[in-house]
């Protein structure tokens, strides 16, 4: 792979290429198939992130999560729909990984929150926000220094269900199930942080845990919403 | 002896409900059970008929406002355990069914439904507009819809027939089963299940079908203009058709069929992807070769 051309990726994709790189690049693209597969995984990123619904979440457990994971639920500084719209997403590789991930873990309500932080001052990425603030250098190096809070998360979630049934809310055969999926997702966490180890660079198997791990957040937030339901 | 008792005792405290009500052009249905069964079936009359089995300490409030037609069991003694209703609503009444230990069945229905249950089936036939049915611990079945479709469970398989529109279909453990599907837009994974999907692949259309253990079944028709992603970390690739890789990482390739216009992204952790022309799909003779 081309290491000059590759690190140039975001900005073709962005459209702010001159026009003599852009056809520089392209011609690069039509012979170099490294680059062609990358730079569709890229566009397969950036739109998986703008794909991102804007609803805020609907469990009230949400804004603790928040808090936990490293994005502020707190007074937020609420930006504009034109403002947000118009903020231009630039990434390097590495960082487009990070956020690639950041974003399928968050969520849409992660992303929701995280889309209202208020700006860091200089930054234009969101890799430069948030949780992925001093994690450029490898995705890897993100799902393991963020999964601190990510554990806590969980726990936070994990013991809101606990809540739930020992209140009755949930009864023991909804808790049997849910702990049953919750086990087949960490066992599906387990294998997919194992290949990862072996395979740090693979676009596809940090895609695969950071959705894998979202799944358990989503899990979990939907389980906690189910214990009013019996009240 | 004893199930004569027992008969007699349920008879005694067993009361049905029957009451209809007349409803308006662009209402809706809003339906609030615990435990037992929420049936609705559509008709050609602009009312509801609102049919309960219930014990006879509960009591069913049919409420019409101005805008909604809301169903609910009240009991002496907090919330009605056991409720089991049969509903008849105008085929374009909007749908809002909800319950805990409740099955859930739709039929006929034309307008937007919602239902959702924590232990208990979702079936529903028809629907239109937005279609959203979920359960924690049941299958989910959902038939001759069309709109915006999201189908969820934990714990069990998710069947989608004869449905177009925009699709999202996602369960832990679970089968999922899409047939006879026209849609330009369809997201669908499970943790631990197969997935098969029969339907269309349109221009510039997205569909991904992903599941961490288990096989991804896609039939494809002939002259599909689609670009192909396959991810697999543990597992096989067969086509039944020849098709020509051309971008290829370590656990991921590609290839384009026609023009390429549509994007179509396929992934298991552990399992295979087989591409299969549309009436091969259900060819086990075929794939069991194929195993061995």
């Amino acid at each position: 792979m081309n290491d000059t051309w590759t690190e140039r990726l975001s900005e073709y994709i962005d459209g702010t290429l001159p026009d003599a790189e852009r056809a520089a690049l392209e011609a690069h693209l039509a012979g170099c198939t490294a680059c062609r597969t990358t730079l569709d995984e890229l566009r397969r990123v950036v739109a998986r992130a703008r794909a991102l619904d804007d609803r805020p979440p609907a469990a009230d457990l949400w804004p603790a999560i928040a808090e936990q994971i490293g994005v502020s639920s707190g007074a937020h500084h609420v930006v504009s729909l034109a403002e947000r719209r118009t903020r231009r997403v630039t990434f390097t590789v590495p960082q487009l990984a990070a956020a690639a991930a950041v974003l399928l873990l968050l969520g849409s309500g992660g992303a929701y929150l995280a889309l209202r932080r208020p700006p860091v001052e200089g930054g234009g990425a969101i890799a430069q926000r948030g949780p992925a603030a001093d994690l450029t250098t490898s995705p890897v190096g993100w799902v393991q220094k963020t999964s601190s809070r990510y554990d806590a998360a969980v726990a936070e979630l994990q013991s809101a269900l606990e809540q739930g049934r020992a209140s009755g809310r949930l009864d023991s055969a909804t808790v049997r199930v849910l702990t049953q999926s919750l086990v087949t997702i960490d066992s599906a966490i387990v294998q997919a942080r194992r290949a990862l180890a072996a395979d740090p660079g693979s676009a596809y198997l940090n895609q695969h845990l950071a959705d894998t791990m979202r799944r358990k957040l989503e899990l979990l937030r939907r389980a906690s919403a189910l214990a009013p339901a019996r009240t | 002896m004893l199930l004569n008792i027992a008969a007699v005792i349920t008879l005694a405290v067993t009361q049905q409900t029957d009451t209809t009500v007349p409803v308006r052009p662009g209402m809706r249905l809003d339906v609030d059970n615990f435990g037992g069964e929420v049936v609705v079936k559509a008709w050609n009359q602009n009312s509801v008929r609102v049919q309960a089995t219930h014990s006879s300490r509960d009591r069913i409030d049919v409420e019409v406002g101005a805008s909604t037609v809301s169903v609910k069991a009240e009991s002496r003694r907090g919330i009605a355990q056991m409720v089991e209703y049969q509903i008849s609503a105008p085929a374009w009444m909007n749908l809002n069914l909800h319950g805990v230990s409740t099955d859930i069945e739709v039929d006929g229905a034309q307008g937007a439904v919602t239902a959702e249950t924590v232990n208990g089936e979702v079936k529903c036939r028809g629907g239109s507009g937005q279609v959203s049915l979920k359960s924690v611990q049941g299958a989910v079945r959902l038939q001759n819809a069309k709109g915006h479709v999201d189908v969820y469970s934990v714990s069990e398989g998710l069947t989608l027939e004869n449905v177009s529109g925009d699709i999202s279909a996602e369960t832990v453990s679970g089968d999922i089963s899409l047939e006879g599907i026209e849609s330009a837009s369809v997201e669908v994974s499970t943790v631990s299940g197969d997935v098969t999907y029969e339907g269309s692949i349109k221009d510039g259309a997205h569909y991904r079908f992903a599941t961490h253990n288990g096989d991804v079944t896609v039939g494809i028709p002939e002259r599909t203009n689609v670009t192909v992603s396959v991810a697999t970390f543990n597992g096989d690739f067969d086509s039944s058709f020849p098709v020509s890789v051309t971008n290829t990482t370590k656990h991921r390739f590609s290839f384009t069929l026609g023009s390429g216009s549509g994007r179509l992204e396929l992934e298991t952790f552990n399992g295979d992807i087989r591409l299969r022309r549309p009436g091969q799909l259900h060819d086990k003779h075929h794939d069991d070769q194929e195993d061995h």
